[in-house]
C-alpha cells in the first residue's frame, strides 16, 4: 500500500511549508481566521460590486432629468426615491460609489505610502534626514490649501485636461495633501521604538537599514497607520465633493457620495426628504466601517506581539 | 490635524463662494446696488411699470407680496419688542462709509445713516432727498443743488455745501480706493485735484451754506444721478486730519459713522450685530421705531430665526420649500421681488465656432431654457430674451424673438451655416468637429440643471459639449485672455439701462460681441435726457441684440424678503430696497 | 535641551522664508485679483488700473514681495482691501472669538477622548466599545455642516434649549456675569458639535495607543505584581499611550486660532474662519497672506512644542 507513504510525504511537505511560511503568510492566515475582518472585506467587495455592476441593471440614465417627478419618496419605480431634478437616487448612489470608493481608497493609499515612508525615514535616521523631512512637513502644514487648489484647478483647465480625467489628478492631490500628520505620527513612534532593546539586537546582528525599518520598526507602527487610514478614507470622500467646485473633482451631473450629501443643505431637506441624504451617508458609513474592520484585522494579523491567534 | 483643517477649508470654500457672491446664489458679476436685497410690493410694481403687463403670464402669480394670514401666531419674543426691530443680515464688513463700502450688507446700513441729495424711486428713476431743489443749466453742464434748510447731522450740526465739497474731494483723491469711478463723472477740475496740481476742485463752487454748484465738462443721462448721489459727509467730523493725497484718516472712522440719516449707529460688534437708534433730528421726521438692530444670521438658519421671532426681517433664498415654510408660519409677510440681474451663457463671439449668427441662434433655439429654469427655480424665475429686467422702464417685448425651444429649427440653421453631420453623429465643417468647452461655477442651482439638459439638447443637434466647473475668478481670467468657448455667469443690473456689456470693446463686454448699430444706439441712449426717447432707443438696441444672439440669455430670478406682519408702512420695489422704508415703518399694535 | 530648542528656533527662519516665498508665489498664480474679484459692473479699465496702482498690484512681483516682507518685519501686515483697516486689527477683531470656542473644544475633546479611548481599549470588542466605534464613524461619515444643522434642529428649534446661532442675544445689554452666561449659552451648541467631531479621530488614536501598550510585557508585570487595575491603566499604561497624542497636540495649536469655517458659518459665530475665507474669495491679499503667515508661525511653534514634549514624556528619546 502506498497510501501511508504518501501521507507521510504529504505531512512532510506540509511541515516544510509551515517551516518556510513567511511572516506575510502568517499574517494572511491570521487575517482569514478573523471573522470580523472577513465580514469587513466581504462588505467592501459587495460595495464595489454594487457600484461597478449595479448601474448596468438600472433602467435610468445619468443625464435623464424628470422635473415632473422631482423629490418623490421611495416607491416601486424609484427604490430610493428621486432628487430635486427627478433623478433616480439608487442609480446615482451606485454611480457615485465608483468615484467615491476609488477616490477614498487611492488617495488614502497615496498619503499613507508617503506619510509612513517619510515618517519612518525621518524617525530612523534623525539628524539631517529628520530635519529636512520635518521642515518640508512644516511647510506643507503651513501652506494655505485653498488657493493652491484654485490655482491647480485653473491650470488643469488651461491645459485643457478633459474634465472627466481630472479625477485622477484629484486623487493624487488629496493624497499628497494628507501625508503630513501621519508622517509626524510615525516618526514619533519610531523615535521611541528605535531606542528599545529589540533594536539594539538588530544593531548587534548587523542588519541592513531598510531591513531594520521595514521588517522591525514599521510593523510596530501599523496600528497608528490603520487609524490614520480609516480616518483618511472618510475625509477624502467628503473632500472630493468640495473640490469639484474648483474644477478638480467630478463635473455635474456625475454624482459622488460627498456631493449628494452636500446637495441636501437645508433644514427642510433634512426634515422632509431623508431619502436624499441617508443613502449616500450610509454608504460612506458602511465603507468606513468595513475598512476599519479590515484595518483592525490587519493590525492583529501583523502584530508581532500577538502570538496566540 | 491637517486633514481635518483642509477639509473644512475646502468644504466651506464651497459654501463661501455662495456667500461671497453677494448673498445671492449666482457667483456673478453684480453691481452692489443690484445685489442688495431687492424688494418690491408686487401690486405696486405692476401698476407703475406698464412694461410688466406685456409679459404678464400665469406663473407670474408666484411673484409679489403675500401678506401674513394669522397674526395670532406671532411668537412672544417678537411681540415683546414694542419699540425696536431686528433685521437679519449677512455679516457686514464694518466699512460704514458710503464712499468706501463694498458689500451689499454694509451698503444697507450706510443707506440709513448717510442720505444723499437724491434717492431712488420704485421705478428706478430718482427724486429729491436732501436737496429740495436742483437747477440744471440749459447746456446741461451746470447743476445747482439746494440742500434742505432742516438737514442736520445726527450731532446737531447743519449739513452744508462744504460737506458736499468735502465728500467730493475724498472721492477725487489720488488715494481713494472705493468702488466708485469719480473721475469718469467729468467734474471740471477733478483731474487736477486728483493729480495734486490744485488744492481745490474748480468745478465745485460753494455758493452759500446750503447751495453748491457743480460744473461738468461733458454730460450724459447719468451725470445728474452721479452728482446727486455724492453723500455730504461732515467735514468737521471726518475732515479733521484729512490731507490731500491721503484718505486713511477718513477710513479710520469707518466703524464710527456719523451722518444725517434717520438712524445713527450706537454700537457695532463685528460679525454679531449693529445697534442703531432713531435720529430725532432727521429732516424727514423722527422714525417711529426707536431702535434698530442688525443681527448677523446665516442662510442656513434665517428661516428659523424669523419663525422664532428672533428677527423681524430677513432675506431668504427663494425656492418652493422656503416659500411654503415662510407662508405656513402665518405671521410673516412674504415679498418675492424680481432680481435686478440675469443669468446667461456667454459665447466667445471671436471664436470661429460662434462668429456665424446662425450658429448662435441655433444654439439658443436648441436649448430648452424653460426646462432648465423651471428645474432650477420652479415658478420663481423666468426665461428672458433681452438683457433687461422686465420691471425696468427700458424693458420691451415688441419685436423680440422668444427663441422657444425648437431643435428642428436649430438643426436647419446649423445646416445653413455649413455644419453637417459627420459619420459619428457630430457635426463638422471644413474638417473641424463641433465641440464646445463649457465652463461654469458650481455653486449655483442653475448649473446643476443646466449641464445635463444642455449636454443632452446639444447632443441631439450633433454638438459635443465638454463641461467643467471652475472657480469664478478662474473663469473670468480665461475670459480676459479670450481663451474660452462658452461660460455661464450672471450680471447685476443698475436702475439705469446704460451699460458697456454690448458695446464694441466695452469694459464689461465678455463675449466680444460687436455691432456698430448697437454701439451707436447705446451712445445715443446715454446722451439723451428725455425718458420717452431713451425708451425707444434702448428698445431698438435690445431688438438688435435679440436678433444677433451674442449670448444665450437664460433667466431673471427673484429675491425673497420675509417681514414680520407686526411691521407696517413698507414701500419696497426691486429698485427701492427695504432700508429706504425704515424711516416710515411703524409697529402695529 | 535648551540648545535643541534654540537650534529649532533658528531653523524656523529659513522655513518661514521658504513658506513666505511659496505663499506669495501662490497668491501671484491664483487667477484674478481683488479688482476682478470685486466684479463691479461699472468698473472701467482706467479705474481698474488706478486701483491696482493704489494697492501696489502693478509693481513687479519680486518688488511686491520685498515690500511685503519688509513691512512684515516691522509688524505691519498692511491694510485689508476689503475691510479698509490694518490686517492686524481685522485678525485681532475676530480671532479671539474663534479661540474661545476652539480652546473649550480642545479641553473637552481631549479629556473625553482620553477617557473614552482608554475604556474602549480596556474593554475591547465590548458593547461599549462597539457603540463608541459606531458613533465615531457615523460622525465621520457626515459633513460637519450637516451635523451642525441636525443639532440646531433638535436642540435649538424643537427643544428650544439653546439659541440657533450668534454669540450674544441681539439687543441684550448686560455685563459681568450675565454677559458671560449669555455667551456661554450661545457657545454650547457650536462647542458640542466641534467636540463631537474632533473626539472621533482622537478616540481612535487613544484606543489604539492603549491597545498597544496594555499588551506589553511591563503591563503584564505590573498586573502580576498585584497593582490595582486603575493604577496599572492610568499610571503605567496611559502615559505611554499618550505618545502619539502628543504629536497631534502640536498640530492643534494653529487650529486654536485658525477658526472653524464651516461651523462658524452654520452657527453664525463671529470667528476668523469666515473672514479668512472671504479674503481668499475676494483675493484680499494682505489679509490672506498675513493670516496665512500668522498660522504658519503657529504651526512651526506647535510642532516644536510637540517635539519637546516628546522628549519630556519619553526620556529615552535624545533630542539633539
Amino acid at each position: 500500500m502506498e497510501q501511508p507513504v504518501n501521507r507521510t510525504e504529504q505531512l512532510q511537505e506540509q511541515l516544510k511549508i509551515v517551516k518556510t511560511e513567511s511572516p506575510w503568510r502568517i499574517a494572511l492566515r491570521r487575517f482569514m481566521k478573523n471573522r470580523l475582518a472577513l465580514i469587513g472585506l466581504i462588505i467592501l467587495v459587495l460595495m464595489f460590486l454594487l457600484c461597478f455592476i449595479g448601474p448596468i441593471f438600472s433602467p435610468y440614465t445619468l443625464n435623464e432629468t424628470d422635473v415632473t417627478n422631482k423629490n418623490s419618496p421611495p416607491d416601486s419605480t424609484h427604490w430610493l426615491g428621486t432628487d430635486k431634478l427627478g433623478r433616480d437616487i439608487l442609480l446615482r448612489v451606485m454611480l457615485a460609489g465608483r468615484i467615491s470608493l476609488t477616490v477614498g481608497l487611492v488617495a488614502t493609499a497615496i498619503s499613507v505610502a508617503i506619510g509612513a515612508t517619510l515618517g519612518a525615514v525621518a524617525g530612523f535616521y534623525r539628524r539631517f534626514a529628520d530635519t529636512l523631512i520635518m521642515r518640508i512637513a512644516d511647510i506643507f502644514l503651513a501652506l494655505p490649501t485653498l488657493p493652491i487648489l484654485i490655482t491647480l484647478g485653473a491650470i488643469l483647465s488651461d491645459l485643457k485636461v478633459a474634465p472627466n480625467q481630472r479625477i485622477y489628478y484629484l486623487m493624487f492631490i488629496i493624497g499628497v495633501l494628507g501625508w503630513v500628520s501621519l508622517a509626524r505620527l510615525v516618526r514619533g513612534q519610531i523615535l521611541t521604538l528605535r531606542e528599545q532593546e529589540f533594536m539594539q539586537a538588530t544593531e548587534a546582528l548587523g542588519l541592513r537599514d531598510n531591513r531594520k525599518i521595514f521588517r522591525h520598526l514599521m510593523p510596530n507602527t501599523v496600528p497608528i497607520i490603520i487609524v490614520s487610514a480609516t480616518l483618511g478614507v472618510a475625509g477624502a470622500i467628503l473632500l472630493e465633493s468640495a473640490l469639484s467646485f474648483l474644477g478638480l473633482g467630478v463635473v455635474p451631473p456625475t454624482p459622488s457620495w460627498g456631493n449628494m450629501i452636500t446637495a441636501a443643505n437645508s433644514l427642510i431637506d433634512f426634515r422632509k426628504r431623508p431619502w436624499t441624504w441617508i443613502p449616500p451617508g450610509m454608504c460612506i458609513l458602511v465603507t468606513v466601517m468595513a475598512i476599519n474592520l479590515i484595518g483592525d484585522g490587519l493590525r492583529d494579523a501583523l502584530d508581532p506581539k500577538m502570538k496566540h491567534r | 490635524m491637517k486633514k481635518r483643517l483642509s477639509l473644512m477649508l475646502v468644504t466651506l470654500m464651497a459654501f463661501g463662494s455662495i456667500l461671497a457672491a453677494c448673498g445671492g446664489e449666482e457667483a456673478a458679476p453684480a453691481d452692489e446696488s443690484a445685489v442688495t436685497t431687492p424688494a418690491e410690493t408686487g401690486e405696486e410694481a405692476t401698476e407703475e411699470t406698464p412694461a410688466e403687463n406685456a409679459e404678464e403670464s400665469g406663473s407670474e402669480s408666484a411673484i409679489g407680496l403675500t401678506e401674513a394670514t394669522d397674526m395670532s401666531m406671532n411668537p412672544a419674543p417678537a411681540l415683546a419688542r414694542t419699540d425696536s426691530m431686528i433685521i437679519g443680515t449677512v455679516a457686514p464688513q464694518g466699512v460704514f462709509n458710503p464712499l468706501f463700502h463694498q458689500t451689499a450688507y454694509d451698503f444697507a446700513i450706510d443707506d440709513i445713516i448717510f442720505p444723499s441729495l437724491i434717492k431712488v424711486k420704485e421705478d428706478g428713476t430718482y427724486e429729491n432727498d436732501m436737496a429740495d431743489k436742483i437747477d440744471i443749466s440749459d447746456d446741461n453742464l451746470t447743476y445747482t443743488f439746494h440742500i434742505r434748510d432742516d438737514a442736520n447731522f445726527s450731532d446737531g450740526t447743519p449739513v452744508t455745501a462744504n460737506d458736499y465739497l468735502f465728500a467730493a474731494k475724498v472721492l477725487m483723491d489720488a488715494s481713494y480706493d472705493g468702488q466708485s469711478d469719480p473721475l469718469s463723472w467729468n467734474i471740471v477740475g477733478a483731474n487736477e485735484y486728483n493729480e495734486g496740481t490744485s488744492a481745490d476742485i474748480s468745478g465745485i463752487k460753494v455758493i452759500d451754506d446750503k447751495t453748491v454748484e457743480v460744473t461738468v465738462s461733458d454730460y450724459d443721462a447719468m451725470t445728474q444721478i452721479n452728482l446727486g448721489l455724492i453723500p455730504p459727509m461732515s467735514e468737521a467730523y471726518y475732515g479733521a486730519n484729512y490731507k490731500q493725497g491721503d484718505v486713511s484718516s477718513i477710513k479710520e472712522l469707518n466703524n464710527k459713522p456719523m451722518g444725517a440719516g434717520p438712524y445713527k449707529m450706537t454700537s457695532y460688534s463685528a460679525g454679531q450685530e449693529v445697534d442703531m437708534e432713531a435720529n430725532e433730528n432727521y429732516y424727514g421726521g423722527a422714525p417711529k421705531v426707536k431702535s434698530l438692530i442688525f443681527k448677523v444670521t446665516t442662510d442656513l438658519t434665517s428661516i428659523s430665526t424669523l419663525q422664532s421671532g428672533e428677527t423681524d426681517l430677513d432675506n431668504v433664498t427663494v425656492n418652493e420649500d422656503n416659500v411654503e415654510e415662510l407662508q405656513a408660519s402665518g405671521f410673516l409677510d412674504v415679498d418675492i421681488l424680481k432680481n435686478n440681474g440675469y443669468g446667461y451663457v456667454a459665447m466667445n463671439n471671436n471664436n470661429p465656432l460662434f462668429t456665424d449668427v446662425k450658429v448662435r441662434q441655433a444654439l439658443t433655439y436648441g436649448l430648452n431654457r424653460e426646462e432648465v429654469v423651471v428645474a432650477a427655480y420652479g415658478p420663481y424665475a423666468e426665461v428672458i430674451n433681452i438683457p433687461q429686467s422686465d420691471v425696468s422702464w427700458a424693458y420691451t417685448a415688441e419685436n423680440i424673438d422668444t427663441y422657444d425651444y425648437d431643435p428642428e429649427k436649430a438643426k436647419q440653421l446649423l445646416e445653413e451655416a455649413g455644419w453637417v453631420e459627420g459619420a459619428d453623429g457630430i457635426r463638422e465643417k471644413d474638417g473641424k468637429k463641433f465641440e464646445i468647452n463649457f465652463s461654469a461655477t458650481a455653486d449655483n442651482p442653475v448649473i446643476e440643471a443646466l449641464i445635463p439638459i444642455m449636454t443632452e439638447n446639444y447632443e441631439e443637434l450633433g454638438i459635443k459639449l465638454v463641461t467643467e466647473t471652475l472657480d469664478f475668478n478662474a473663469i473670468m481670467e480665461k475670459k480676459d485672455r479670450g481663451d474660452y468657448d462658452m461660460f455661464f455667469a450672471a450680471w447685476g443690473l443698475t436702475p439705469d439701462p446704460d451699460t458697456t456689456v454690448y458695446i464694441t470693446d466695452g469694459a464689461q463686454n465678455n463675449s466680444g460681441y460687436s455691432n456698430p448699430k448697437v454701439d451707436e444706439l447705446y451712445a445715443q441712449g446715454k446722451k439723451e435726457l428725455d425718458l420717452e426717447k431713451r425708451k425707444e432707443i434702448y428698445a431698438q438696441a435690445y431688438q438688435l441684440i435679440n436678433a444677433d444672439a451674442p449670448e444665450i440669455l437664460m433667466y431673471q430670478r427673484t429675491n425673497m424678503l420675509a417681514i414680520n406682519g407686526r411691521l407696517d408702512g413698507w414701500d419696497i420695489s426691486p429698485y427701492k430696497e427695504y432700508q429706504h422704508s425704515l424711516s416710515q415703518v411703524e409697529i402695529a399694535q | 535641551m535648551s540648545q535643541y530648542i534654540i537650534r529649532r528656533l533658528l531653523q524656523m527662519i529659513p522655513t518661514l522664508i521658504g513658506i513666505s516665498i511659496i505663499v506669495f508665489a501662490i497668491s501671484q498664480m491664483v487667477p484674478g485679483d481683488y479688482i476682478t474679484a470685486s466684479q463691479n459692473p461699472n468698473m472701467t479699465a482706467e479705474r481698474a488700473d488706478q486701483l491696482r496702482a493704489i494697492y501696489g498690484l502693478d509693481k513687479p512681483p519680486a518688488q511686491q514681495y520685498f515690500v511685503w516682507v519688509k513691512n512684515m518685519l516691522t509688524g505691519n501686515l498692511g491694510d485689508s482691501f476689503q475691510h479698509k483697516m490694518p490686517v492686524t486689527s481685522v485678525i485681532n477683531t475676530y480671532v479671539w472669538n474663534s479661540f474661545l470656542i476652539a480652546f473649550v473644544t480642545l479641553i473637552l475633546s481631549w479629556t473625553i477622548a482620553a477617557f473614552v479611548g482608554v475604556f474602549s481599549a480596556q474593554f475591547q470588542y465590548s458593547f461599549f466599545d462597539k457603540v463608541v466605534t459606531l458613533i465615531v464613524f457615523l460622525l465621520m461619515s457626515l459633513p460637519s455642516f450637516f451635523i451642525g444643522l441636525l443639532v440646531i434642529k433638535y436642540f435649538a428649534l424643537d427643544l428650544k434649549l439653546f439659541p440657533t446661532g450668534g454669540m450674544t442675544t441681539a439687543g441684550l445689554k448686560v455685563s459681568g456675569f450675565e454677559q458671560i452666561k449669555d455667551i456661554a449659552k450661545h457657545m454650547v451648541l457650536p462647542v458640542a458639535v466641534m467636540t463631537a467631531l474632533s473626539i472621533g479621530g482622537l478616540t481612535r488614536y487613544f484606543r489604539t495607543g492603549m491597545l498597544e501598550v496594555i499588551r506589553q510585557d511591563y503591563i503584564r508585570t505590573a498586573r502580576a505584581k498585584g497593582l490595582k487595575e486603575r493604577t496599572v491603566i492610568f499610571k503605567h499604561a496611559f502615559r505611554n499611550a499618550l505618545l502619539p497624542a502628543i504629536t497631534l497636540l502640536g498640530l492643534e495649536l494653529p487650529g486654536l486660532f485658525g477658526g472653524a469655517m464651516i461651523l462658524e458659518r452654520v452657527f453664525a459665530w463671529p470667528g476668523i474662519g469666515q473672514v479668512y475665507l472671504a479674503s481668499l474669495n475676494m483675493r484680499d491679499y494682505p489679509l490672506m497672506l498675513g493670516f496665512t503667515m500668522f498660522l504658519a508661525v503657529l504651526t512651526l511653534l506647535g510642532n516644536l512644542i510637540s517635539d519637546v514634549l516628546y522628549g519630556v514624556a519619553d526620556p529615552r528619546i535624545r533630542l539633539k
